[in-house]
This record gives structure tokens, C-alpha cells and sequence, in this order.
């Protein structure tokens, strides 16, 4: 059981900082970005390919792990140099397709071409990187025992895992904070909320749009590399998260970030719990059902700001 | 010195359908000046036209001696253009305080010396500065819309409808907080259906029919005048006209 | 003579895959075309037609449910019945709710249906698939020639049948109602409790057709297996339908006949240039040339190659800007 929750918590984290992003697209561009997901898999393979130059690069032979941790230091500047270019390619696809059609399309026709800059986008990777998986480390992790087996089944948890969840906590806290009180933060809390009344107070939207893409794509490749970092890499790694990125967005209420996070970490938890009802194989339904349940009990969400 | 000169506007959303057709206006500096006209007879669209946010299919917008007819809504208020549309003028999920200083920030206003002059102009903010600003009352919501436009401390501020969804005791509130704005210097453009108050509030006024300006006069003419009480009280008027 | 025949086999081929294809695409172009309900799931709803009709009129299976052995006809039937109650729930929990929620929820259907095509071995024969789905006359024309362009005739039959049902569908009262809910969220507002029923009408009609054309691509090819019914379905389809023009019977079969063909050139030319070892690649090289298509045909062409004939004037979207409906 308890095993189950700490699983969940690590699935969910992942889940949640992709969901800040699809909620962020979604409040201030006005469509649910089905693009979202390949974010997360570029981010992932990016960070693979700068790790390879990384360590290249340091030459004297594999990665030095730092501590109990599977990776060194290669890994995180992989994940810096990654976050950048998926930031890049995220305002590439903007200029490309979304922008042409936010001028002269509605809102709808927007997740259409999301749709297919979806599949084009995954569809690219794997011309690219081919569609085995793959790791950033081989290094075997040995797990921290937290709980001991007696108590409710015990916990334990890898050092890799430990990591995820902080950076998580940390990414979120200074999001908050950026939100809060930065310029920059309340002019995108003001554009969500009201586009036309932003540019009467002098916001230019294009920079808000630019701000909001550049952070959930940033936080797409934070999430991507802890799902390469915690399962491993593959091409349909985003694609497999987007119903939950969705399922978290909408539970949260779309807009809110605070929202986004508690939905992904109920929505990794269910996941995890699902699995002794109805087995392995249908984990990933469990996110549709979440998703159903909240469309049909409080299509607001649980911190919807709009309705 | 004409502060605001709108001439031969021709405004809509869709080329081919200008809900504009060819109005002037011609504003003159810290004077109050009122839009009236029967329902659609395209008053709020020329001012947001005049604020970029309706495309302007033809003619000339000039803010002193400054052509503003093709710049973005989003520049308008650093050339001194600050307006306040009919609903939804604030921003309901940021605190009171957040509303005003985000505009403050963004045109890189000196804070310590405006704000407390603005909190001065409105009182009743400055009480509830961290109150979020979606629970507000209605007067109090149209006060920080007010607020929010005027921190930038604009040459001329336009308002759609001020009084609408008002009670008349806080219309009278709303328009005292106007006559003292303008005794600040700013000149005031607004929309409105409620004629008799606003006549009584602006020095002049503008009746726009179909689009177009019909008769233009100082408001005690204007409310004399036979025509004005045809066009709201006789065929097709507004009833609103109270 | 003899030459001929390879070259006729193929266009048969080809064809029957256009019709089949051109059917789904007609029931997408009721939802989106005329009503403007995102539909994210059509690869859901065809897999929930085929694997149906399989069930209905296969043999028996040896450790899966089904062969019941009934005609085939009964088959489509069933089809477009249990894909009909799978909108229907899904367009109840979805349809009164903002229009990108139901893409949302029907992509989340077409990813459950595609689990548990894979995982109900009792009821889908798992990754595997179902085998033996009949062909219809086939004990009369044997497995050849004969027997595609049979195949082809009553493909081209259904999708007539299906066109002249749509067309006057749309063209009667009902249909001039959902095109009024599409244009105008106001007058959807002002329609109340009514426009959801005529959304939900609309919605559950179109999965139909899309699960009967399932059923035709079942029994064509006589194999199914959830690989058949990816993602990538759903997002050829649409691309016919944008590419073809939606809100138009005739551009939908268009194309899909277009789209199909470019699918199928771009294969051939992408197996002539690429080696053997890279087969994998080029076939996502495939997909990524179809997205660029979409994305270019919504940019540049938003009404596609015939685009919409019932004139009605340009809608306006939220924010009052001039809208093109894609």
C-alpha cells in the first residue's frame, strides 16, 4: 500500500509538471495543445543526445555518478541544454503553425493542428532516434528502505526517485513564487483571465504567449527527463502521458498551476492504486476514468478560476 | 486644443460590415465629453475602435498631435490613451492592489510618487488593497477599473458605459469620482445610455445614428434639443432613456 | 493481357481501402463538417464497428467469445449499433461541456478502446487479434480478383447509400439546425437542452457510420488486430476531411480518396529510397509528410479542395474575429 502511494507520488510529479504546461497553453492560448506530450519526449531525447556530448565532452569514459544517484553532473546540464532547445522547438511550432492560425482561426481548429503537429512531432523523433528504448544511465540503483516491510507493506524508494520528487517540489515553489510576484507572472495571471482587458492595461500578449511556452515547455523537459530517469526513454513516452497531462489539467481547473499539480499527483496515484483492482494492463485507463468522473461530478475542477 | 480628434471613422469587425460608418469627433483638452446614441447605433464600437481593439477599416485617429490610428491596443496606453471597456474591466483573479500595480509596472510608473495619489483619488480601495479584486461590489469594481486605466496617468481616459449596472447613488458616485478626475487635467470620453446623467456630467456631447455622428453640441443645448428627444423617445429609441 | 491483371488487382485494392475510408470520413464530416464536434476518437469508434461485426459473424473462435456465425449483413448492423451506444455514453458525459473537452474524452476513449483491444483476449483475442472474419460471397468468387472488385461494388453501394442517408440529413430541417449550432454559440445557448440532443443526435450518428465502416474494413481484409486502429487513424481521417473540404459529403470522399492516394505514393517512393534496415523510419517519415499536409491545408486552405457549397456567411468566433470554419 504504501509502496503504492510512493509510486504513485513519483508517477504523479512527472504527470504534474507536463500538466502545468498543457494548463498554462490552455488558459492563456485558449486550446488544449494535444502537442503537449511530444514536448515531454523531445525533452527526454534531448537530454539524451547533450548527455552523449556531455560526457564526450569530460572524456574519461562513462558517467561519474554524484552519490547515490544513478547520473552526474553530464545528466543535469543535459537537462539545462535540453530545456532550452525544447523551449526553442515549442516557439519554433508556435511561429510554424499556431501562430498563423491563432490570426485568422478559432479556437478549435488550433487542437486540430495540435493534433498533427502532434503526431508529426513523435513521428519526426522516431526518424531521428529510432524507436528502441533507451537509458541515461546503466547503473544499478540500490533502494532506500523507509518503512520497514511490516508496516503497511513498507516503502522504498531509490535515490533517483527521492530526486524527482524534490526538483518537483522545488520546480513548483518557484513557479509559484514567479507568479506571484514577478511582472512578468501577473501579466500572464492577467492574460489568462481576461486577453482583451490585458492589452488595455499595455501587456503584450505575444510576450505573454512567448513566456507561457517557453515555461511549459521547460517544464515539459523537466518531466520528460524524470520519466526517462524513473522508466526509461521512448518515443511514446509523451504520447502515453497526455490523457493524464489532460485528466491532471482539468481536475485542477484549467489555469490554475496549483490546481495542475494536485491533479497530477491524484492522478499518478490512482494510476498506482488502480493497479491491484484491475491489473497492470490497464493502468492507463485509470486517467480516462478520473477524467470522465470530474467532467461529469465538477467540469470546473477542483481550483477552477473560470467556469 | 483638441485632445482627441476621430475623423471619418469607418469600424467593424468584419471587412464589408463596419458597424462605424464614418464618424469624427473632436475632444477638447480636460473637457467631458459624452458618446450617446440609440442601441446599436455603434457608440461602444468607436471607442474601441479608437483603442485598437475593433480594426479600423478607414480614417484617422490623432491623440493631441499624434497619429494613433494603427497602433496596437496593447501601446495605446503608453501613448496616454487609457480606456475602460463596459464589463469585465478588471482583472477578477488578482487582488486589488495586484490590478493597479500591474499596469503601474508594466509602463514602469514611478510607484512611490502615483499610487498614492490614485489611492487618494479612491478611497475605498486603498482599504481593501489585498482583497481579490473578483469580490468587490459593483461600484467599487468600476472604481478600481477606473483606478487601473488612470495609474499610468493617461491624457485622455475613455469609458464604456460607467454607469451601466449601477444603482443611481453610486452612478452619482462614480460620475463625482469622474468631475474629479477631470479636474486633474485629464480629458474624458465616455459611452452612455443613460442620457440624461450623462448629459448632466459631460460639458459636450455627440449623438452617433447608424454609425455616424448626427448632432455634436455643449449637453445643455443637446438636452433641449427636439431632435435628441425624437431619436431616444420617439420612433425605434432606446427606452433605456430614463 | 495478362499484364493487366496485377495492375487491376491493385487498383481494386487501393479503391476499396479509399471507400472504406471515405465512409469514415463522412461519418467525421456529420460531427465536425455540419455540427462542429471535435471528434478525437474516430479510430475508436471504427475499431469498436470492426471488432463487433468480427464477433457477430465469425466462425467460433477457439479461446475467445463470439463466432456466432451470423451473415455479414447482420454484422454491419450490429456495427453501427454498438458504436452508436458508445457515443451515446461518451457524448452524454461530454457534449455539454466546452467543445475541446470532447476531444479530450473521445482521444480518452480511443486510447481505452485501443487497451482493451489489446488486453480483452476473451472478447479481442488480445494483440494477436481476430482471424477468419468472413468475406462475404467468398465461397461464390473465391479469394481473387473477382472477389475484390465484388468487395469494391458493395463497399461503393454502402458509401452511396451512406452519402444519399447524409445528404439528405443535412439538408433537411435537422440539418440546418446543427449548421446553426456550429455557426452560432448563441443561437446553440438560446436552443438550450434542445442543442445538446441535436449535438448528441449528430455525435452518435456519425460514430455509427465510422463503426460501419469499420465493419467494412474488417471484413475486407479479414484480420484485425488493435495495431489497425491507432492514433494514426483517427489522424488520417481528418486530414481526408480537412484536405477534401468539411461541411461536404462530396469533398470527404474527395479526400479520402486524395489523401489515400498521397499515402499510398509516398509509401511506395519512401520504400524505393530508403534501405531495408531503415523500413521503420521511413514509414515515420510518412506520418510526419501527412501532419505537414494538415498543417498547410489548415493554414492555407482552411476550406479545403471543394470546401463547403450550403452558402453561409463567414461565423464569427469568441473573440470577434473573422472566422474560417476549417
Amino acid at each position: 500500500m504504501l509502496q503504492l502511494i510512493a509510486d504513485g507520488l513519483i508517477v504523479g510529479s512527472v504527470i504534474s509538471l507536463g500538466a502545468i504546461g498543457v494548463t498554462m497553453t490552455y488558459s492563456i492560448l485558449r486550446f488544449a495543445n494535444f502537442a503537449h506530450g511530444e514536448l515531454l519526449t523531445w525533452g527526454a531525447y534531448l537530454a539524451l543526445t547533450f548527455l552523449g556530448f556531455f560526457v564526450a565532452l569530460g572524456g574519461a569514459g562513462p558517467m561519474q555518478p554524484i552519490g547515490p544517484f544513478s547520473f552526474g553532473w553530464p545528466l543535469l546540464a543535459a537537462l539545462a541544454a535540453a530545456a532550452l532547445m525544447t523551449a526553442l522547438l515549442a516557439l519554433l511550432v508556435d511561429w510554424l503553425l499556431f501562430e498563423r492560425l491563432r490570426a485568422h482561426g478559432t479556437a478549435i481548429v488550433l487542437v486540430i493542428a495540435s493534433f498533427g503537429a502532434a503526431l508529426a512531432m513523435r513521428n519526426l523523433l522516431q526518424f531521428i532516434y529510432g524507436t528502441l528504448p533507451d537509458y541515461y544511465s546503466r547503473e544499478i540503483q540500490i533502494a532506500i528502505r523507509l518503512v520497514p516491510r511490516d508496516v503497511m507493506g513498507g516503502m522504498r524508494i531509490t535515490p533517483d526517485q527521492l530526486f524527482v520528487l524534490a526538483l518537483t517540489a522545488v520546480t513548483v515553489v518557484l513557479l509559484h513564487l514567479f507568479l506571484t510576484y514577478t511582472t512578468l507572472g501577473k501579466a500572464m495571471r492577467a492574460t489568462a483571465h481576461n486577453p482583451a482587458l490585458a492589452r488595455l492595461t499595455g501587456i503584450d500578449v505575444r510576450a505573454v504567449i512567448r513566456a507561457a511556452w517557453i515555461i511549459g515547455a521547460v517544464l515539459a523537459a523537466i518531466a520528460g527527463v524524470f520519466s526517462g530517469l524513473t522508466v526509461q526513454i521512448r518515443p511514446g513516452l509523451g504520447f502515453d502521458l497526455l490523457l493524464p497531462l489532460f485528466a491532471a489539467a482539468i481536475l485542477g481547473g484549467i489555469g490554475s498551476v496549483y490546481g495542475a499539480v494536485a491533479g497530477g499527483l491524484i492522478v499518478g496515484l490512482a494510476e498506482s492504486l488502480s493497479v491491484p483492482l484491475f491489473g497492470a494492463e490497464y493502468r492507463a485507463a485509470t486517467a480516462f476514468l478520473v477524467l470522465i468522473a470530474i467532467l461529469l461530478v465538477r467540469p470546473t475542477g477542483l481550483f477552477g478560476e473560470r467556469s | 486644443m483638441i485632445a482627441l480628434c476621430c475623423t471619418d471613422i469607418v469600424a467593424g469587425y468584419e471587412p464589408g460590415l463596419p458597424i462605424v460608418r464614418g464618424a469624427s469627433i473632436s475632444v477638447r483638452q480636460a473637457e467631458i465629453f459624452a458618446i450617446l446614441g440609440p442601441n446599436g447605433s455603434g457608440k461602444s464600437t468607436l471607442v474601441k475602435a479608437v483603442a485598437g481593439l475593433v480594426p479600423i477599416l478607414s480614417g484617422k485617429v490623432m491623440l493631441g498631435d499624434e497619429d494613433i490610428t494603427a497602433v496596437p491596443a496593447h501601446r495605446m496606453i503608453g501613448r496616454g490613451l487609457a480606456f475602460v471597456p463596459q464589463t469585465e474591466n478588471i482583472f477578477a483573479n488578482l487582488t486589488v492592489a495586484d490590478n493597479i500595480d500591474l499596469a503601474a509596472s508594466i509602463m514602469k510608473v514611478d510607484k512611490r510618487r502615483r499610487l498614492p495619489e490614485i489611492y487618494d483619488l479612491f478611497p475605498d480601495l486603498a482599504r481593501q488593497k489585498s482583497l481579490v479584486a473578483g469580490r468587490l461590489s459593483g461600484g467599487q469594481r468600476q472604481m478600481l477599473a477606473c483606478a487601473r486605466a488612470l495609474v499610468t496617468s493617461p491624457r485622455v481616459l475613455m469609458l464604456d458605459e460607467p454607469s451601466a449596472g449601477l444603482s443611481p447613488r453610486l452612478v452619482g458616485v462614480v460620475f463625482d469620482n469622474l468631475r474629479q478626475v477631470r479636474a486633474t487635467g485629464v480629458t474624458i470620453v465616455l459611452v452612455e445610455q443613460n442620457v440624461k446623467a450623462a448629459l448632466a456630467l459631460a460639458d459636450r456631447a455627440t449623438v452617433l445614428v447608424e454609425g455616424k455622428d448626427r448632432i455634436t453640441g455643449p449637453s445643455g443645448e443637446l438636452a433641449s434639443d427636439a431632435e435628441i428627444a425624437a431619436l431616444y423617445f420617439g420612433h425605434g429609441g432606446a427606452g433605456k432613456a430614463a | 493481357m495478362a499484364d493487366l491483371i496485377p495492375i487491376l488487382s491493385y487498383v481494386t485494392f487501393f479503391l476499396c481501402f479509399a471507400v472504406i475510408f471515405a465512409v469514415m470520413a463522412l461519418g467525421l464530416n456529420l460531427q465536425w463538417g455540419f455540427t462542429g464536434l471535435f471528434n478525437v476518437g474516430v479510430a475508436g469508434f471504427v475499431a469498436v464497428g470492426a471488432y463487433t461485426s468480427a464477433i457477430l459473424t465469425a466462425p467460433p473462435y477457439p479461446d475467445s467469445l463470439g463466432g456466432f456465425g451470423l451473415p455479414v449483413a447482420a454484422g454491419w448492423v450490429g456495427a453501427m449499433i454498438m458504436s452508436g451506444l458508445v457515443a451515446l455514453v461518451v457524448g452524454v458525459a461530454a457534449l455539454r461541456l466546452r467543445h475541446d473537452y470532447l476531444a479530450i474524452t473521445t482521444f480518452g476513449v480511443a486510447v481505452t478502446l485501443q487497451l482493451v483491444a489489446l488486453n480483452a483476449r476473451w472478447l479481442t483475442g488480445g494483440p494477436f487479434g481476430l482471424q477468419f472474419i468472413p468475406k462475404p460471397f467468398q465461397d461464390l468468387l473465391g479469394t481473387g480478383l473477382a472477389w475484390n472488385m465484388a468487395y469494391l461494388a458493395m463497399s461503393l453501394a454502402v458509401l452511396g447509400l451512406v452519402y444519399v442517408a447524409l445528404e439528405r440529413l443535412v439538408k433537411s430541417p435537422f440539418g440546418r439546425v446543427l449548421r446553426a449550432i456550429r455557426e452560432d454559440e448563441t443561437a446553440a445557448e438560446a436552443l438550450g437542452k434542445r442543442a445538446f440532443s441535436f449535438r448528441l443526435q449528430s455525435f452518435v450518428i456519425g460514430c455509427m457510420v465510422m463503426g460501419l465502416g469499420g465493419a467494412l474494413y474488417a471484413h475486407f481484409v479479414g484480420y484485425i488486430a488493435p495495431e489497425d486502429f491507432l492514433p494514426i487513424l483517427t489522424f488520417q481521417i481528418w486530414t481526408m476531411l480537412i484536405v477534401g473540404g468539411s461541411g461536404n459529403n462530396r469533398g470527404a470522399i474527395a479526400g479520402a480518396l486524395a489523401v489515400w492516394l498521397l499515402w499510398s505514393l509516398s509509401g511506395t517512393v519512401l520504400r524505393q529510397i530508403i534501405p531495408q534496415s531503415e523500413q521503420a523510419r521511413g514509414a515515420a517519415l510518412q506520418i510526419v509528410l501527412i501532419g505537414v499536409i494538415l498543417a498547410a491545408m489548415l493554414i492555407w486552405r482552411p476550406r479545403g479542395l471543394v470546401g463547403e457549397v450550403i452558402g453561409t456567411p463567414a461565423g464569427k468566433d469568441e473573440k470577434g474575429n473573422t472566422g474560417k470554419k476549417a
